[in-house]
């Protein structure tokens, strides 16, 4: 499956397409992005999206550097939900700051 | 985990009905709308600070319209960047407020 793409180059990266990873299960304060309920989840990165100014710290007023890589991550919707009723292909898929993902 | 919780990140909850009536723009709402995206196009504001400070009105949140939240979220960016005070922008409101009534 071969979708557009908006890549932008992000060089230095921890993860590929495919690998592994979880989101990490944290509840800091401050102005996070990454939603409550797939923290702690499981996933496959599906795509690299680039490198972009971290919005945890636009939120505050700062210039966002350094750039944090965002993956696109695809989760099972059985993983994300526990009483999911629809069948085991259907999938999720978030765009995720690397610092929220661990390897798994 | 809900301390950390802000009010815009409410996937999986039960949202409800949703309103799919159009409301249409006050007059006051396309003038503030208008600021806004004047001061986040020349980049004296960004977004991203808009929408943590909405986020920060806690409860509140809730309470707001849609053109109140993000103009009282604007105020708040205003004020943390030093452009003016709440008391500089009081005197100013009294001021607009006396030259309204007087018309």
């Amino acid at each position: 499956m071969t979708l557009p793409s908006a890549y932008t180059e992000a060089p230095a990266r921890r993860f590929g397409r495919g690998d592994r990873v979880r989101v990490k299960q944290t509840h800091p304060p401050g102005h996070r992005r990454t939603p409550h309920y797939i923290r702690g989840k499981p996933g496959v990165i599906e795509r690299v999206c680039g490198a972009f100014a971290n919005p945890e710290e636009l939120a505050y007023g700062f210039d966002g550097e350094p750039k944090r890589v965002l993956y696109r991550v695809r989760f099972r919707q059985h993983d994300v939900w526990p009483d999911y009723a629809g069948p085991k292909s259907d999938y999720l898929e978030l765009e995720i700051y690397e610092h929220w993902l661990e390897a798994a | 985990m809900s301390e950390a919780k802000h009010p815009h990140d409410m996937g999986g909850e039960d949202g409800g009905p949703v309103d799919t009536v159009d409301h249409g723009m006050k007059f006051w709402e396309k003038q503030a709308n208008a600021l806004r995206n004047t001061l986040t196009s020349r980049k004296l504001v960004r977004i991203d600070e808009l929408r943590r400070a909405a986020e920060d009105l806690g409860p509140r949140y809730h309470e707001l319209e849609y053109f109140e939240r993000t103009t009282e979220a604007l105020r708040s960016v205003l004020i943390e960047h030093g452009f003016f005070s709440p008391e500089e922008l009081a005197r100013k409101i009294a001021e607009v407020r006396r030259r309204y009534d007087a018309a």
